[in-house]
């Protein structure tokens, strides 16, 4: 039925429902939809609507801000208040919208009959079915054969869920996350005793090292953690953060990095022992008790530098250099983990992390317990291992999965499938038709993030809230309210145990129960507040407080199981020549990500390919063996192979060769179905020897080449600057040495003369751009974010192959020089380009027709319908950051209720560019207007600015000498692009400060 | 040929052999014709195909916004430019052998300026929206901006078309009325309707020398202008590669140097085929061969000098685009070029080649193609390589593409074709002109 859902019905619908919700005679779901950030009171047509929710696309549990417009979500955003993310959102978060309106979302509930055929069924027929089969399992005295999988949910659910199979008789709930943080809770649990993944002071530290810990792209929480390296790592007073990443593949996190210690894979342990042990024998940290120091110097004995350099292929004196600068620094923090680094002695790696942040005294200063980030465990592969053996011995009657794809993500060694398929009866609550529901008798599917009620608490102190921001596009249902359906409908004890008649005022009753003190007499007011700021939270969890930092800290001792603690070196399963370093890509996450058109499209920011899989060759492997860019090489492992084009790239240890994850789907919608390959297939049954956690990192692999090529897509015409002054860099020297440093161009008004023409004047606003090159991490969110906002269709890989992307803003990257083995700072650099609005633009003069033109507050408009499409423009355009529309895109239904209403939907025919979003500036001038004054500096955000994680891109009205823009601009080391074109742009690039 | 040459041709005998082609079309006529009707129908069905979809179906895309449709316009500007040369400045310089090709040369210009034409059509995004760039009076308060290489495009070609046709006309009157004389029935008033009441009075005459004089002198700075703002499409553009002050007279030169050499491909099978050998003789190849080299030396010395500037400048960006234009992606091409244009036409030094209408025929044709190529080299090559390495990128025509481009050959040889079949391939009133004046003697003796 809902093929016949139409827009225009649609909004009729939606319409509908916000009339009766804001009347007040409507159904119970409706009555509080009314929270907003803005506090509209209902639907106002061509006025937007902003709700407060969290995004879900992976743990992290950032705050956002949902922009609704007649209805339906157009727009997700940083929520500046929320402590997490403060404002910031990545990539995936941007394309949260597209799952939303994905157009391959289940939409409504079905069962496989016998013969393997979908039957569409109603959601009556679907309970009544789950009830029969519960009742049945009930009656047979098999409550406890009921198991319910879930990913990582927030309190709320998670209780409901543990109730519910309480009430069935069960308590088999196993939460599972792709990527496990149990071997830090572990660890720590093994280290001080106490089980919690603790908060880091990323921002507060000076001197960071990163075993594998990928936090700007997808360890725990990238955007808070970026927008804290953006200012550890920022210049100021003379000093700079450094930043030591320690993995054998360059990531993204890495090529940020002061120095690459490109490890042997599995061998991070050692060589934080190693420095451990540097450190304790060479009394460079704090002040030990004698007891510890003595057990410390006996546990630390084997990993004296030399022995540790032979074990990870580090120099020895690069391990003294950062034993001596990490004891050294006054707030030094050691990180460790991601995917890439959790091998078979993952728990392992934590502890000997552990220990090198105890012996320099950075528990309770950098690392703090007393604020964990969380608590609850994930399952680890134990739990899994033991749900498939329970599978297999048929004593699982009934399987419900919810936001889990273990059949997609576990490696294939382990047998999920198979012993899924031995199961009566599995039913998916997931979203989409993923491999995991491929193989389940039943679907129901759950709505997405951004339609239904919940919580999460993604660190301690915050408390998250999640709101629909607009009614289901499909036919869906919360789970948690079918789970409270199905209760009611199984009567007897089971349906007085929930009286509540849907999740959210089961969410709501939780939260009064916890928060009902604290919110005083007034519960109603407190709970809108907390709706409309996104949650509830401490006013300043990351700022330290003294007293509890030295309380935590002091406390926490290590324990005698940490002293005693076997550092077993991680296994590598096969015969291989390479090891296999998997990780996960920072657009598709756990794979999560793939069905999302724009995280295809928008290009991977370190090798820039779209739409596919690849497999990272260092270069002297690929000349020895002959290997060329697009070669489709075969990687054999003992547990199975795979063909993959080869990428050549100097990132990569030689003897090692990396595959993101999270492609490879064979069920997961048009976009990600077939797409790639996912190497977890490589992988054998291993895992983390403490937790049981699957180690990704566990393989060596043999490459042959299958002698075919499949081509990679590649955004970047060339891999180098070559000096052309458009991604600069400046020396740390040069800054701290007090030296003027190189002035780069004039000032422009000394330009002014050489113009034919008389200058523009821009009487009150004259928009421009600062942006930070040293904040910029190139995740890309930006690009997202102007996608979403702009209505920049998606072309698809064989387009962007012929250099058809239509993105407005794109993430350059350059490969200057990467090392392995070489203290050298990798020299990767990101610079965002797009329109610079110049005020002598090369573009403007060349229009036949006067389609682009100037305008009076500084920006190069681009009218599209007066252009005729000579693309004179484009080709005279130095930065190439115009786009033409080739073709006519479509926006598959329902991904066409995404676009924004403010902004135009481009012919064929037309040339397009960045706007500055000009319908925000728009937006910002009536509302100053109303006011009679002028736009507020800040006031004005465009989409890349609002989403970057680390605030590297700053807009606002260069006429005004006090805005931060303008300062920015005035800085010393400030450059335009291109500089010598005089084509004076509006945008100031400042070079990325780097420590060389 | 010596025989025909030494017995005395009879006016009536000129009217007949120049007029014979229009009598009898041949089967191989036909055939042509239909050939070069058909690829231009191919031609305009892909350029069909290509406004239904969008101009993705061309092969252009960032950062090369142009291809070879822009390519072919300046070719075909260019193949229109030896006409105008021919007919006015060699008019004004009493050139004797000018009157033999003058005739076709002029045709020639037309056609290929009606081909050239179609491509800034062709190549907008929104060819219905063409007449924007037209400035006129309109209710939409638009106007279009002067300051724009493309309107200047509008103006350059528009005017040279129009005084080209005129003076290609005006030409041809006392041809027509020739033919007229010598036909029938609803032809005779056809032909007579154009030839304004030719009646070949001494006044007539006398009128008509001085008009045809006063559009020579008219048509004269045209050959100039018009390249040159077509050049400036280029270097008014800031793209390494394009923007150079040489452009002007170097792509004057190079339109004429591709001219002559059309005209060469056009009129030795013409000769040929209609046994004009009389009218057409080996004196006259030489005379264009003359030019042929001397063009050919100009493009060279543009080529150098483009080369040396570059790396003069001391810009590495303009010396990095050269460098890629020689050994990059595309340095096949680059190569074939330079020895199309700048090492084979050396052979015209030698008397015998210029004679030798066989090598000079195939010559033609490399020249044809080299200054396609010198085209295609300056335009989306150069685009490709520009100012930002990231965005660098490769461009390859598209099937669409080609088949506009053969189209557009299939339209040229189209209309060429008629007008071998309707009207006069040479002058005949300035045949029998030479025949009977001073420069005569000196024709034939040149010729024999």
């Amino acid at each position: 039925m809902t093929d016949s859902l139409r827009r225009r019905d649609f909004l009729k619908l939606v319409g509908l429902a916000g009339v009766a919700g804001t009347v007040g005679c409507g159904e119970q779901p409706v009555r509080s939809l009314i929270p907003q950030m803005v506090p509209y009171e209902d639907i106002h047509p061509g006025v937007a609507a902003w709700y407060a929710t969290t995004c879900r696309e992976c743990p992290a549990g950032c705050g956002m801000t949902v922009r609704t417009r007649e209805g339906r979500a157009t727009k997700v955003e940083g929520n500046p208040q929320h402590p997490i993310s403060r404002g910031g959102l990545c990539v995936r978060g941007q394309a949260s919208l597209q799952g939303l309106y994905n157009p391959d979302r289940i939409q409504q509930p079905f069962r496989r009959d016998t013969g393997g055929a979908i039957q569409n069924i109603s959601w009556e027929e679907a309970e009544e079915q789950l009830r029969e089969r519960i009742g049945a399992l009930q009656e047979a005295g098999e409550g406890d054969k009921i198991v319910f999988l879930t990913g990582r949910n927030g309190e709320s659910f998670n209780q409901l869920a543990d109730r519910w199979l309480g009430a069935l008789g069960s308590d088999r709930h196993i939460v599972y996350e792709a990527f496990s943080q149990a071997p830090i809770l572990e660890a720590n649990e093994i280290t001080f005793g106490t089980r919690a993944v603790p908060s880091y002071g990323i921002a507060e530290a000076d001197y960071i090292v990163s075993f594998g810990a990928d936090f700007l792209e997808t360890w725990l929480s990238p955007v808070g953690f970026s927008r804290d390296f953006a200012q550890m790592h920022a210049y100021r007073d003379g000093r700079m953060g450094k930043l030591v990443q320690v993995e054998p593949r360059l990531s993204l996190t890495g090529a940020n990095a002061d120095e690459w210690v490109s490890i042997k894979p599995g061998t991070e342990m050692f060589l934080a022992l190693g420095m451990a042990h540097r450190i304790v024998t060479g009394k460079l940290g704090v002040t030990l008790s004698s007891g510890e120091a003595q057990g410390l110097e006996n546990l630390l004995a084997p990993y004296a530098p030399d022995s540790v350099a032979a074990l990870t292929e580090v120099p020895g004196e690069t391990i003294e250099r950062m034993a001596r600068e990490f004891a050294g620094a006054s707030a030094g923090l050691a990180l460790g983990g991601g995917v890439a680094a959790t091998g078979e002695n993952a728990t392992a790696t934590q502890v000997a992390i552990n220990l090198l942040n105890y012996v320099t005294g950075r528990i309770g200063q950098t690392i703090r317990f007393d604020r964990p980030r969380y608590t609850e465990e994930s399952a680890g592969l134990g739990s899994l291992a033991e749900l498939v053996e329970s599978m297999n011995q048929g004593n699982v009657k009934l399987l419900l999965v919810h936001q889990a794809n273990p059949v997609y993500n576990l490696p294939p060694a382990l047998g999920f499938a198979d012993a899924l398929q031995k199961v009566p009866f599995v039913v998916s609550f997931s979203s989409f038709a993923d491999e995991t529901t491929g193989l389940a008798h039943m679907a129901m599917p759950d709505l997405t993030p951004l339609e239904q009620w919940g919580d999460f608490r993604p660190a301690a102190g915050v408390h998250s809230l999640m709101q629909p921001t607009m009614n289901p596009v499909f036919d869906g249902r919360a789970t948690g309210d079918v789970l409270l359906q199905v209760a009611k409908q199984l009567g007897g004890a089971v349906a007085e145990a929930f009286p509540w008649e849907n999740f959210q005022e089961y969410l709501k009753e939780r939260w009064k129960e916890t928060y009902g003190e604290s919110a005083g007499e007034n519960f109603e007011q407190f709970w809108r507040d907390a709706l409309q700021r996104g949650g509830v939270w401490d006013s300043s969890p990351s700022s330290s407080s003294a007293e509890a930092a030295a309380g935590a800290g002091s406390r926490l001792r290590l324990t005698s199981q940490a002293l005693r603690f076997s550092f077993l070196p991680a296994g590598f399963a096969g015969q291989g020549e390479f090891f296999l370093h998997l990780y996960p890509s920072i657009h598709y996450y756990d794979g999560r990500g793939a069905n999302r058109p724009w995280l295809q499209e928008i290009p991977d920011p370190i090798t820039n390919i779209v739409w596919d899989s690849w497999v990272e060759v260092h270069p002297e492997t690929a000349g020895r063996m002959g290997i060329v860019e697009g070669d489709l090489l075969r990687l054999e492992s003992p547990a199975g192979s795979v063909e993959v084009p080869a990428y050549i790239y100097a990132g990569v240890r030689p003897d090692t060769v990396a595959i993101p994850l999270g492609q490879g789907h064979e069920s997961y919608g048009r976009y990600a179905t077939g797409l790639g390959v996912n190497p977890a297939v490589l992988l054998p049954a291993a895992s983390d020897s403490h937790t049981e956690t699957p180690a990704w990192s566990c393989t060596k692999v043999q490459i042959s080449k299958t002698g075919r090529r499949s081509e990679l897509v590649r955004t970047d015409g060339s891999v180098k600057e070559l000096g052309r002054g458009i991604s600069e860099i400046i020396p740390l020297s040069a800054l701290t040495a007090g030296s003027q440093g190189e002035q780069h161009g004039e000032p422009a008004e000394q330009h002014a003369a050489q113009s034919m023409y008389p200058p523009h004047e821009h009487t009150d606003y004259r928009w421009g751009m600062a942006i930070d090159l040293s904040a910029c991490t190139g995740c890309g969110a930006c690009v997202a974010a102007c996608y979403a906002e702009n209505n920049i269709p998606v072309v698809g890989k064989q387009q962007i192959a012929r250099g058809r992307h239509m993105a407005w803003i794109r993430i350059e990257r350059y490969i200057e020089n990467i090392a392995v083995n070489s203290s050298v700072a990798p020299d990767m650099r990101f610079s965002p380009m797009l329109c610079q609005q110049c005020d002598n633009a090369p573009c403007e003069p060349v229009c036949p027709v006067y389609a682009t033109m100037h305008s009076s507050e500084g920006l190069n408009l681009q009218v599209y319908n007066r252009c005729v499409g000579t693309r004179y423009c484009s080709n005279n355009c130095p930065y190439k950051v115009r786009v033409f529309n080739w073709f006519e895109y479509e926006f598959p239904e329902p991904l066409h209720l995404q676009l924004n209403p403010d902004v135009v939907v481009r012919d064929k025919g037309v040339m397009e560019k960045c706007t500055f979003c000009v319908q925000r500036i728009r937006e910002g001038k009536d509302h100053a207007k109303d006011e009679g004054r002028l736009v507020r500096d800040g006031e004005v955000t465009p989409a890349c600015a609002q989403s970057c994680p680390t605030q590297a891109i700053m807009f606002g009205n260069l006429l005004d000498p006090e805005s931060a823009v303008s300062r920015l601009s005035r800085r010393q080391h400030g450059y335009h692009a291109l500089e010598e074109l005089n084509t004076k742009p509006a945008i100031t690039y400042l070079p990325r400060v780097k420590r060389i | 040929m010596s025989a025909t040459n030494q017995q005395p041709v009879s006016f009536t005998q000129i009217t007949d052999d120049i007029l014979a082609p229009m009598w009898k079309p041949s089967r191989g006529y036909l055939l042509l014709l239909f050939a070069a009707f058909s690829l231009a129908v191919v031609g305009g069905l892909c350029w069909l195909h290509q406004i239904n979809t969008g101009m993705g179906v061309a092969g252009i895309a960032r950062p090369a916004g142009w291809g070879i449709y822009i390519s072919t316009f300046v070719f075909w500007v260019g193949i229109a430019h030896s006409g105008t040369l021919i007919s006015a400045i060699l008019y004004l310089f009493h050139v004797p052998w000018r009157a033999a090709i003058s005739r076709t040369a002029e045709a020639m210009t037309i056609f290929a300026v009606m081909t050239a034409g179609l491509f800034p059509l062709i190549h907008i995004g929104r060819p219905w929206l063409f007449y924007w760039l037209i400035p006129y009076p309109n209710q939409r308060h638009l106007w279009v901006n002067f300051r724009s290489p493309l309107i200047w495009d509008v103006f350059a070609i528009g005017t040279y078309f129009t005084i080209s046709l005129i003076f290609w006309y005006v030409g041809m009157i006392p041809d027509l009325a020739a033919i007229r004389d010598r036909s029938t029935g609803r032809k005779r008033s056809i032909y007579g309707l154009f030839a304004l009441g030719w009646r070949g009075s001494g006044n007539q005459w006398r009128h008509y020398k001085a008009a045809y004089l006063f559009f020579a002198a008219l048509a004269t700075p045209l050959v100039i202008s018009v390249h040159s703002v077509v050049s400036w499409d280029f270097a008014v553009g800031i793209v390494p590669g394009w923007h150079s002050t040489i452009f002007a007279p170097y792509f004057v030169a190079g339109a004429i140097f591709s001219g002559l050499a059309m005209v060469c491909t056009l009129i030795i099978p013409l000769r040929r085929a209609f046994h004009l050998e009389k009218y057409i003789t080996l004196n006259h190849f030489n005379q264009l061969s003359k030019l042929i080299l001397f063009m050919s030396l100009i493009v060279s010395y543009a080529y150098v000098m483009e080369f040396f500037i570059a790396w003069y400048t001391g810009n590495p960006i303009e010396r990095d685009s050269y460098y890629y234009r020689a050994f990059g992606d595309y340095q096949t091409l680059f190569w074939i070029m330079t020895v199309c244009n700048c090492f084979v036409p050396l052979v015209l030094f030698f008397r015998k080649m210029r004679h030798n209408l066989k090598v000079l025929f195939a010559l033609s044709l490399l020249i044809n193609v080299g200054m396609y190529l010198e085209r295609f080299i300056i335009i989306p090559v150069s685009l490709t390589h520009g100012f930002i390495p990231n965005v660098w990128g490769l461009y390859t025509p598209s099937i669409y593409e080609i088949g506009i481009l053969a189209g557009s050959f299939g339209f040229f040889f189209f209309l060429f074709l008629l007008f071998i079949k309707f009207l006069p391939v040479l002058p005949i009133f300035e045949i029998k002109e030479v025949f009977q004046s001073q420069p005569a003697k000196q024709f034939r003796e040149a010729t024999s």
